[in-house]
């Protein structure tokens, strides 16, 4: 059993600045979970506190039903993979790999055996015998990943892992630890800044900002509903288009204004939005809910001035500045074959289904139920 | 011709560094009537050497430098890299501590060895080496704590977290896998050490007497009321020079191994 438990934690310094600030989760035991979040948030301020390596000032931790407050790291059956991968330059890759078991006094004969079998899951039984110098940055991620793997841990805490490697050999790695996780079963707590590493590795997000939990759920349950701004524009690239609207009241239904164009509200969304009429809002829209022809009737028309466009070979990223009333920069996702000239003016079309409207004070999403 | 000006400004600048202890060589290996002549290379003779031996003792000078210098650096290494370690680890003792570590530094020997001499007398350690050793190990003790300090927070604290978290403790971490790590920089401030006790003079004319003596004071005795022995005296410092020359060229590898050492990961 590895679940782990975080009861309030916070981690306050000497100088009254905090790294961590009332962190309340319950991570089940097999459970795949990713800390998001800025530079700077509290995601390897808490990893680091789950391992041990730093010490909570208030609150309780345990993991696997067990208080750990104050257990050395050495105690809590965890492994941790660093993003420096950290490995041990004077030792050779099995030397490294054998280290956490000759600490726990294994006998060398189960230890050669582990570390073979960790080895050919990875790939580096070739390499055992070379130090980590003479190793690409592939592999030494492969040694940190088989070092943790041979001490048979309750837990994982993968401290950004795939930040130093190169985009192809990231995406390699992502699916190399999806499998991982699969084949082991063990809870992992993944760090990352990296957004297509949270919605494609985790079965649950943690949004963090400025030392606080902003959000927890799955990947697409917070993708389809951000709980402010923040989280909106934080987990997509490019990132939600948030423009000033206005809520008003037509007949039974409610309507958004924004730039020049009016957009009639799901009538689903009706009885959330209605006692926002008359009121400021600020409306988000994906860039890939903007369209370039009207797939549906309900799909309403918006003015852009086109400033950029980004072929990147799948698809275009179009940015625009809107025209009627306060202009502000849209992105929009569209297909590769559209084209237009930079300062050329078009009509893109809104599909309204998932239009997301925010608090403009306290800039959290005003709920309404999800589509379908 | 502005090269030709550059090589020839550099050629200057070489000569006159060059020159005393090349000159110094030479004088060693001329016979002592001809130190002051201005012949370069008349003959050559390693009597000056074999006299320095044979009636100044100068062997026995010599082992006394070399186990002072040794002794003192293998004495005080261990106590600077637990310091060190503490200090560029855990901050043991803050600001303080550290301020406290670099101002004995500050201190004049001149200030110290009266002191240090009285001391040394009450428990009879004057004119013993041993005494000289510890005399040695804890003058250069504040200058290689710094430098083990600095080496110590250049190497990434991963490296101790992850041995943690595979269940060595903090010591175990430290001893496993910061000390061989940190080999290097270990040798560096080892053959700093040996040069500054090598070279040291002053705690040396105090506190050794006949037997006791090392390479510097050997070499102000041939310093005599009748004049300086110009031929031993250039003897001897070639003799006393040849093993930092040796250190320095081992020590210049490490040292720029040790300064970049931080910043490759």
């Amino acid at each position: 059993m590895a679940s782990i438990e975080l009861d309030r934690v916070s981690k306050a310094y000497a100088n009254g600045a905090y790294g961590v600030r009332d962190v309340d989760l319950s991570i089940a035991d097999g459970e795949f979970v990713i800390f998001l979040g800025p530079s700077g948030c509290g995601k390897s301020t808490t990893l680091r506190l789950i391992a041990g390596l730093e010490s909570a000032t208030s609150g309780a931790l345990k993991i696997g039903g067990v208080d750990v407050t104050g257990v050395p790291p050495r105690h809590r059956n965890i492994a941790v993979v660093f993003q420096s991968y950290a490995l041990y330059p004077h030792m050779s890759v099995r030397q490294n790999m054998a280290f956490g078991l000759k600490m726990r006094r294994a006998p060398a004969a189960e230890i050669a055996r582990k570390v073979d079998e960790a080895a050919g899951l990875l790939g580096l039984s070739a390499y055992l015998d070379r130090k980590p110098a003479a190793l690409s940055g592939g592999q030494r991620q492969r040694v940190a990943l088989g070092r943790a793997i041979v001490r048979d841990p309750q837990a994982f805490l993968l401290d950004e892992p795939l930040s130093n490697l190169d985009a192809q050999l990231r995406a390699e790695m992502r699916l190399e630890l999806i499998k991982l996780h699969r084949r082991l079963g063990r809870t992992v707590v993944h760090v990352t800044h990296d957004q297509v590493e949270a919605m494609t590795m985790g079965d649950r997000i943690v949004i963090m900002r400025d030392g606080r939990v902003i959000q927890v759920g799955r990947p697409l349950e917070v993708y389809a509903d951000p709980a402010d701004t923040f989280v909106a524009s934080f987990l997509a690239t490019p990132p939600m288009n948030l423009l000033p609207g206005r809520v008003e009241a037509a007949g039974d239904g409610v309507v958004v204004h924004i730039a020049d164009t009016t957009i009639a509200a799901p009538s689903r969304c009706v009885p959330a939005y209605a006692p926002w009429a008359g009121r400021q809002v600020i409306v988000g829209l994906r860039p890939e809910d903007l369209h370039e022809a009207p797939n549906d009737p309900s799909y309403r028309p918006l003015e852009l001035e086109i400033v950029a466009i980004e072929a990147l070979g799948v698809e275009n990223i179009v940015i625009g500045q809107t025209v009627g009333g306060e202009s502000r920069e849209v992105a929009a996702r569209l297909n590769r074959r559209w084209s237009a000239s930079i300062g050329a003016r078009v009509t893109l079309w809104i599909d309204p289904q998932p239009i997301h409207l925010f608090d403009p004070e306290t800039t959290r999403l005003i709920p309404r139920p999800p589509i379908g | 011709m502005r090269r030709l000006g550059l090589h020839f400004g550099l050629i200057v600048v070489s000569v006159v560094v060059l020159l005393p202890p090349l000159w110094v060589l030479r004088t060693s290996l001329v016979p002592e009537s001809l130190s002051y002549s201005t012949d370069l290379l008349p003959t050559v003779t390693f009597k000056n050497y074999a006299s320095l031996f044979a009636s100044n003792r100068f062997g026995a000078y010599y082992l006394n430098s070399v186990v002072v210098s040794l002794g003192s650096v293998l004495l005080a290494l261990p106590f600077a890299a637990t310091t060190g370690y503490a200090f560029a680890r855990f901050c043991t003792g803050g600001a303080v501590a550290r301020f406290v570590v670099l101002a004995t530094q500050m201190l004049p020997p001149v200030a110290i060895v009266l002191p240090v001499f009285t001391f040394f007398r009450t428990v009879g350690l004057t004119n013993s080496v041993p005494g000289l050793t510890i005399a040695y190990a804890a003058l250069n003790l504040p200058f290689l704590i710094w430098i083990l300090m600095g080496f110590f927070e250049g190497i990434p604290v991963d490296l101790e977290w992850a041995a943690m978290c595979d269940g060595a403790t903090a010591w175990g971490a430290f001893w496993r896998i910061v000390l061989p790590v940190s080999l290097p920089g270990i040798a560096a401030a080892g053959v700093l050490g040996f040069i500054l006790a090598w070279n040291e003079f002053l705690f040396a004319l105090v506190l050794t007497g006949p037997s006791t003596a090392t390479v510097p004071v050997a070499l102000a005795a041939l310093q005599t009321s009748n004049g300086v022995q110009i031929a031993k005296v250039s003897a001897g410092v070639v003799l006393a020079v040849l093993p930092l020359v040796v250190a320095s060229r081992f020590i210049q590898r490490f040292i720029v191994q040790g300064l970049t050492f931080g910043s490759v990961k």
